[in-house]
């Protein structure tokens, strides 16, 4: 794999994780489902997966860059096991509505095992580390750049979301208003 | 509060790893991590209630 291809495969890396981030939007926005602190969590998660394709879009593929996305997808698999066992217990209806049959936790587990396997398998090629890191550093193409501002505004959009959510106090554990919003 | 705040770090820490010096970037990301896990650490005090 050239280091032009893995450029491109990490910019779909990063769309990826916008359609991801942009779904968990549209449920909270259409089905006015709030996210629990669990769930934001894993919304986190998923953001800080994106830094290790940004860097290496920014300084070109390294391994290190690969290892930070690694370390946030386990992060990430942790937490999203953790929502998945609170609600194993036979009757329960589980958070929010379900997408596909399956609830949101539970596609961000499946996401994170498919993420840390992506991950491996893109270490596997050394082409991409081999070639002159000068030549090419910063030279994205527009394809690959603008994933990087999709997913930095994306995850702006949750601050603000969050911020709306939660207030300036701790967010409470099954939210049904947003604070800030309060009449 | 400490969800935004995460999501605020993370924006800059995006920002940082796009326009600024690389080892700044990785360290920022340390930091970030770290506040990650100590997050769900102090969310993760409920009581599973596992149905085995």
């Amino acid at each position: 794999m050239t280091r032009s291809s893995a450029i491109t495969l990490n910019a779909l890396g990063l769309y990826a994780v916008a359609m991801v981030l942009a779904v968990a939007f549209g449920a909270q926005l259409l089905l006015h489902e709030l996210p629990c602190p669990l769930c934001l969590l894993q919304r986190i998660q998923f953001t800080v997966l994106a830094i290790g394709p940004v860097m290496n879009i920014r300084w070109g593929p390294r391994p290190s860059h690969y290892a930070l996305s690694l370390l946030a997808a386990v992060a990430g698999a942790v937490v999203s096991s953790r929502q998945v066992l609170l609600h194993i217990m036979p009757g329960d209806a589980g958070y929010g509505t379900a997408l596909f049959g399956y609830h949101y936790y539970t596609l961000a587990l499946l996401a994170f095992i498919a993420a840390i396997v992506l991950l491996a398998a893109m270490l596997l090629f050394d082409r991409q580390f081999d070639e002159d890191r000068a030549t090419q550093v910063g030279a994205a193409g527009a394809f690959a750049m603008s994933a990087v501002w999709l997913v930095i505004g994306l995850t702006a959009l949750n601050v603000v979301s969050t911020l709306l959510e939660c207030g300036f106090a701790a967010c409470a554990d099954n939210p049904l208003v947003y604070e800030l919003l309060k009449r | 509060m400490e969800f935004t705040l995460l999501f605020l770090a993370i924006a800059i820490v995006m920002v940082v790893a796009w326009w600024g010096p690389r080892p700044l970037a990785l360290g920022l990301f340390a930091v970030v991590l770290l506040a990650c896990v100590a997050t769900y650490l102090h969310h993760a005090t409920d009581t599973l209630k596992l149905s085995f």
